[in-house]
C-alpha cells in the first residue's frame, strides 16, 4: 500500500495552503494591531498572500503533480485557472482597500482568501467529492461576503444569493450521486468508459450535474439571481464574484467535457447546455439595455461572456478550449478594471456603480473615461482590445467544429450588446446633465490596477498567449 | 518601417495632442497639418515597402503584414490629401480634441488602406468608426446619429469579421490581401462572399442599407465629412476589389445582377433625393450615393475597363466630394445656414469662393478635362463593354441629374438675391484656398492624365 501523502501531493497543495494560511494570519494579526490602520494589514497580508501564491503556481506552469489519488491535479489547465482566480483576489483585495468600510476588514479579507481557495480548487479537480469541496468552499464564504455591509439590499442580495444557490448545488450533488451510481466511481476519468453511453443513470447524473454549473455560471433560465446579487453585494465582492466563480465553474465544465465523458455521449448531453449559452448570449446582452446600474449592467454583461466562453468549448477540441482560457483571462482583465474604475469613482460608497455617475466622465476626468471606454469596448469585441481578438478566436474554432449557429448567435448577441455599451461610453462624453459630486481625488491602488488592467488589454491582442501544455486533464 | 511609421504617426501624434492645454488652437492645428502632409510624403516613399510582422499561427496565420498595393496606394494618398486639406482649413470649437480625431482617424484608415492582412483589414475596419463616432457625439446635434452610425456599421463589421474568420479556417491564412491565386471554395464560400458583400455594401453605402449616411454626413463637422465621405466611403468599394472580386470571384458575377440592380437603384434613387434636398450638405450627400453606386456596378462588371474608371473615379469623387464638403463648411461658417432656401448671391461677395466651388461642381458633374470625367466616361464604356447595356444607359441618365442637381446647388449658394438678414462676411482667406487649392488641382491633374492611376489594374485583377 502506497503512502498517500509523497511529496507530489504537497507540491499540489503548496499554492491553495498558501492562501488560506494567509488568511489565518489576517485574523491572528487583526488581533494585535487593533486601533492601528487594521485595515491596510490585513489587506497587506492578503495581496501578500495572494502574490506569493501566484508566483508558485506560475511556477508549477508544465508540472503534473496530483494529490489525493488523482483527486486534485495540477498542471498548465489548473494554474493558468488559479492564476485567474487568484487575480480576481488580488483586483477585489485592492478595490477593498480603496472603497471598503475599515470595520470588519480581516474578517471580509478572510473570508474572500479562503474563497479564493475553494475556487482554486475547483480549478483543479479531477473527482467529484474534491469539486463539491471546492464549491462549498467557494460559495458558503461568497454567502457572507454579500451581506458583509449594512445596507438592506446586501442582506437581500446574500439571502437570495444563499437560497437560490443552494437549490442549485442541490442539483448537483443529486447530480453527483447519480453519477456515482452509475459508475461507481467518484473520480471523473472512469467515466470515460463506452459503457455508459448506455446508462439512464449516467444520462440523469450528468444532466443535473450540468444544470448545477449553469447555474453556477448564471446562464439563461438559471441567471435570474446575478444581477440582483451583483447589484447588492459590495462592489469588491461583486469583482470577485464575476471572475472567481466563473474561472472556478468553468474549470470544473472543462475537465467534464474534455475529460469525463464516454466517447459518443458528448454531443447529445451536451447539446442542450450549448442551446442555453446561445441563449444566454441573446439574453444577456438583451438583459443590459434597460440597466441603470454598473454592477446590473455587467451582470448581464457576464451572462453573455460565459455563452461566448463556452461557445468556443463548443466541439471540445484542444484549440478551443485554449482560446476559451484566452477569452477568460482578457475578461477578467476587462471586467476587473471596469470594477476598478467605479471603485475610483466611489468615495466610500456605491456611487461608482450608478450609471448616472460616468454623465460626462470624460470632461471632468479625461483619463478614467478613456480607460473605462478601453474595457467597455473591450467587453463589447472592438478592436484593438483582447475582446476582439477572443472574439475572432472563438469564432473561428466554433466555426471549425461545426457549430455555426452559435457563431450566428454570438454575432447577433455582440450586435445587440454594442448598444448598452455604446450608450455608457455616449454618456461619458456627451456634456452632463448636472454637475455631479467631484470624486476623490486620488486612490493610488485603485488607479495603479485599472492601469494594469488596461495595459493588458490592449498588450493581449497583439500577443495573443494561448497556454500549450494544459493535457492531460484527469488521470 | 516607413510603412508602419505612417499608420502610427498620425495614431501617436493624435494621442499626443490630448497633453495640449484643453483650449489651445494654433499648435494643434499646425500639428495636426504637419503630420498629414508628412504622410503624403510617407505614402509616396513606401510604395514599394512592406513590414510584416507575425500575429498569429493558430486557428489560421496571420500577420501585422502593411504594405501598399497599386490600388490601395492611390487611395492612401488621397485620405493622406484630404486630411491635410481639411485640418489646415479647420475652425470649430474644442479644436485639440477635434484635430486629435482627425488624426486618429487618418491613422486607422491608412492602417486599413495598407493593411495585406484581412484580419488587420477588419481590425482597423472596426477602428475606424470610433474617431468618427466621437465626432459626431462631440460636435453634432443629433446624439441620436452616432447612434445610428455605429450601429449600421459596426453590423457591417461584425459579418465582415466573421467572413473572415470562416475564411481564415478555410484558407489557412488570412495575409492574402494582394497575392495572387488565392481563392476560395466549399460549402462555406457563398456564406464569407454573403458576409464580405453586405458589410461593403453597407459601408460604401448602396441603397437600401443607406439610411445612415444622409444622416452622418449633415451632422459630422465639414472637415471630418470631407474625410469620410471622401475616403471612408472607398472603403466598402476597395473592399469589394481586392477582397471579393479578388478571392471569390465566380460569386460575384452570380450575383452581378443583384449589385447591379442595387446599384442602380442608388444611382436614381440618389440623384432624386439631391434634386429635392434644401440642406446642401445633403446634396452632396445624396450625391455621393449616386455616384458610389455607379462606381459599384462598374466593379462588380468584372470589366478591366470599368474597373480602371472606377478606380480614376474614386479618387475623383474623393477629391471633389472633399472639396464639396469643405467648401459648403466655408459657407456655414459665414452665413450659419446650409439651406439654399435661404443662402443666395454669395457669388457677387465672395468671387473666390464662388471659383471654387465652381470648379469643384463642374468636376462632379462630370464637366470634361476635369477628373469626374474621365473616370464616368472609363466606366460606362467598360460598362457598355461588359455588356450592360441597361446600366450603362441609368448611368447616363444619372449624370444628367447630376448636372442638374449640381448646378442647382451652385446657384443656390452662389446667384440670385440675398437675404438681407444674412451677415456680410469676408471672402475665402488665404489658408482656406490654400487648402481647398490642392484639391482643385489635383482634379485638373487627374483629368488630363488619369493613366497613372488606371496602370494600376495592369494585372492586379484578372
Amino acid at each position: 500500500m502506497t503512502i498517500p501523502f509523497t511529496s507530489a501531493d504537497w507540491n499540489a497543495l503548496v499554492p491553495i495552503a498558501i492562501v488560506a494560511v494567509a488568511a489565518l494570519l489576517v485574523l491572528v494579526v487583526d488581533l494585535f494591531v487593533r486601533g492601528y490602520a487594521p485595515r491596510y494589514v490585513s489587506i497587506g497580508i492578503g495581496l501578500i498572500g495572494g502574490i506569493a501564491a501566484g508566483v508558485v503556481v506560475a511556477g508549477q506552469f508544465g508540472h503534473n503533480y496530483n494529490a489525493f489519488f488523482g483527486g486534485f491535479m495540477t498542471g498548465g489547465f489548473t494554474s493558468v485557472f488559479e492564476e485567474i482566480v487568484l487575480l480576481a483576489l488580488l483586483g477585489s483585495l485592492i478595490l477593498y482597500g480603496a472603497i471598503g468600510t475599515p470595520d470588519r476588514v480581516a474578517g471580509t479579507t478572510a473570508l474572500m482568501l479562503w474563497s479564493t481557495c475553494g475556487a482554486m480548487l475547483m480549478a483543479g479537480a479531477a473527482n467529484l467529492m474534491t469539486i463539491f469541496l471546492g464549491l462549498e468552499l467557494l460559495s458558503l464564504s461568497l454567502y457572507c461576503l454579500c451581506g458583509m455591509v449594512d445596507r438592506k439590499t446586501a442582506r437581500e442580495a446574500a439571502l437570495k444569493y444563499l437560497i437560490l444557490s443552494s437549490t442549485a448545488t442541490g442539483f448537483m450533488l443529486y447530480g453527483m450521486a447519480l453519477l456515482f451510481g452509475a459508475t461507481g466511481s467518484v473520480m471523473l476519468a472512469d467515466f470515460v468508459n463506452p459503457a455508459l453511453a448506455s446508462s439512464a443513470l449516467f444520462w440523469m447524473g450528468g444532466g443535473m450535474f450540468l444544470i448545477g454549473l449553469a447555474f453556477k455560471l448564471s446562464l439563461v433560465p438559471f441567471h435570474t439571481w446575478a444581477p440582483d446579487v451583483y447589484e447588492g453585494a459590495p462592489l469588491p465582492v461583486t469583482a470577485f464574484m464575476s471572475v472567481a466563480t466563473k474561472a472556478a465553474t468553468l474549470a470544473v465544465f472543462a475537465r467534464f467535457l474534455y475529460a469525463a465523458l464516454p466517447s459518443g455521449a458528448a454531443e447529445k448531453l451536451l447539446l442542450p447546455m450549448w442551446i442555453v449559452a446561445g441563449i444566454s448570449m441573446i439574453v444577456g446582452n438583451a438583459g443590459m439595455l434597460a440597466q441603470h446600474d454598473l454592477k446590473r449592467l455587467l451582470a448581464y454583461s457576464g451572462i453573455a461572456q460565459a455563452g461566448y466562453i463556452l461557445t468556443a468549448m463548443a466541439g471540445g477540441s484542444a484549440l478551443g478550449l485554449r482560446y476559451a482560457m484566452f477569452y477568460l483571462t482578457a475578461y477578467t482583465f476587462m471586467n476587473l478594471g471596469a470594477f476598478a474604475v467605479a471603485a475610483v469613482i466611489s468615495n466610500d460608497g456605491e456611487q461608482g456603480s450608478r450609471l448616472t455617475s460616468y454623465e460626462g466622465l470624460a470632461h471632468r476626468r479625461p483619463l478614467l473615461a478613456t480607460a473605462m471606454t478601453i474595457f467597455l469596448l473591450a467587453l463589447a469585441g472592438l478592436p484593438p482590445t483582447a475582446g476582439f481578438l477572443g472574439k475572432i478566436l472563438i469564432l473561428s474554432s466554433s466555426v471549425s467544429a461545426g457549430y455555426d449557429w452559435m457563431a450566428a448567435l454570438l454575432i447577433a448577441g455582440t450586435a445587440i450588446s454594442l448598444y448598452a455599451y455604446g450608450k455608457t461610453i455616449f454618456a461619458m462624453y456627451a456634456r452632463p446633465r448636472h454637475e455631479p459630486h467631484d470624486p476623490k481625488p486620488c486612490a493610488p491602488l485603485a488607479w495603479a490596477s485599472v492601469v494594469i488592467c488596461a495595459v493588458a488589454v490592449i498588450a493581449m491582442t497583439f500577443y495573443p498567449l494561448t497556454p500549450s501544455n494544459i493535457l492531460p486533464l484527469v488521470k | 518601417m516607413l510603412v508602419l511609421a505612417t499608420i502610427l504617426l498620425p495614431i501617436l501624434v493624435g494621442f499626443a495632442l490630448f497633453a495640449l492645454p484643453r483650449d489651445d488652437r494654433t499648435v494643434s492645428r499646425i500639428a495636426g497639418t504637419s503630420v498629414a502632409i508628412a504622410t503624403i510624403v510617407m505614402v509616396v516613399a513606401g510604395r514599394d515597402l512592406e513590414w510584416s510582422f507575425r500575429w498569429l499561427s493558430r486557428p489560421f496565420e496571420a500577420a501585422f503584414h502593411f504594405g501598399a498595393t497599386p490600388i490601395s496606394f492611390w487611395l492612401a494618398l488621397l485620405l493622406a490629401l484630404c486630411t491635410a486639406c481639411a485640418i489646415a482649413s479647420t475652425r470649430i470649437p474644442r479644436m485639440r480634441n477635434f484635430i486629435a480625431l482627425m488624426l486618429l482617424l487618418e491613422g486607422t484608415m491608412l492602417g486599413l488602406f495598407l493593411a495585406r492582412d484581412l484580419l488587420v483589414f477588419a481590425l482597423f475596419w472596426d477602428l475606424m468608426l470610433i474617431p468618427v463616432f466621437f465626432g459626431l457625439i462631440g460636435w453634432s446635434a443629433h446624439p441620436a446619429t452616432a447612434w445610428r452610425y455605429l450601429v449600421y456599421n459596426f453590423a457591417g463589421g461584425l459579418l465582415l469579421l466573421l467572413a473572415t474568420a470562416a475564411f481564415g479556417v478555410i484558407d489557412g491564412s488570412t495575409d492574402v490581401i494582394g497575392r495572387a491565386g488565392v481563392h476560395v471554395v466549399g460549402a462555406w464560400a457563398p456564406w464569407i462572399f454573403a458576409g464580405f458583400a453586405v458589410a461593403f455594401l453597407v459601408k460604401t453605402p448602396v441603397w437600401p442599407l443607406h439610411t445612415w449616411m444622409p444622416l452622418t454626413y449633415t451632422d459630422l463637422p465639414a472637415p471630418m465629412v470631407a474625410v469620410v465621405g471622401a475616403v471612408q466611403s472607398k472603403a466598402g468599394l476597395y473592399g469589394l476589389i481586392v477582397v471579393a472580386l479578388a478571392f471569390l470571384p465566380e460569386y460575384v458575377q452570380q450575383y452581378s445582377g443583384v449589385f447591379i440592380v442595387l446599384g442602380a437603384i442608388s444611382l436614381v434613387y440618389g440623384a432624386a433625393a439631391a434634386l429635392v434636398q434644401h440642406d446642401a450638405k445633403r446634396v452632396v450627400a445624396y450625391s455621393s450615393l449616386s455616384h458610389l453606386g455607379l462606381i459599384a456596378i462598374a466593379i462588380v462588371s468584372g470589366n478591366q475597363l470599368a474597373l480602371q474608371g472606377a478606380l480614376v473615379y474614386m479618387i475623383a469623387h474623393g477629391l471633389f466630394s472633399a472639396a464639396l464638403f469643405m467648401i459648403v463648411g466655408y459657407v456655414e461658417d459665414r452665413e450659419s445656414t446650409r439651406s439654399l432656401v435661404r443662402l443666395g448671391g454669395l457669388g457677387w461677395a465672395n468671387p473666390r469662393l464662388a471659383g471654387a466651388f465652381c470648379i469643384a461642381c463642374l468636376a462632379a458633374l462630370g464637366l470634361p478635362g476635369l477628373a469626374g470625367f474621365a473616370g464616368e466616361l472609363v466606366m460606362l464604356l467598360g460598362i457598355y463593354q461588359a455588356g450592360y447595356v441597361w446600366p450603362s444607359i441609368v448611368g447616363l441618365v444619372a449624370i444628367v441629374l447630376a448636372a442638374a442637381y449640381f448646378l442647382r446647388l451652385y446657384q443656390g449658394i452662389m446667384n440670385g438675391p440675398e437675404l438681407d438678414d444674412l451677415p456680410v462676411r469676408r471672402d475665402l482667406t488665404w489658408l482656406e484656398g490654400l487648402a481647398v487649392a490642392p484639391l482643385l488641382a489635383a482634379l485638373l491633374v487627374v483629368g488630363v492624365q488619369p493613366h497613372a492611376i488606371m496602370a494600376a489594374f495592369a494585372g492586379v485583377v484578372r
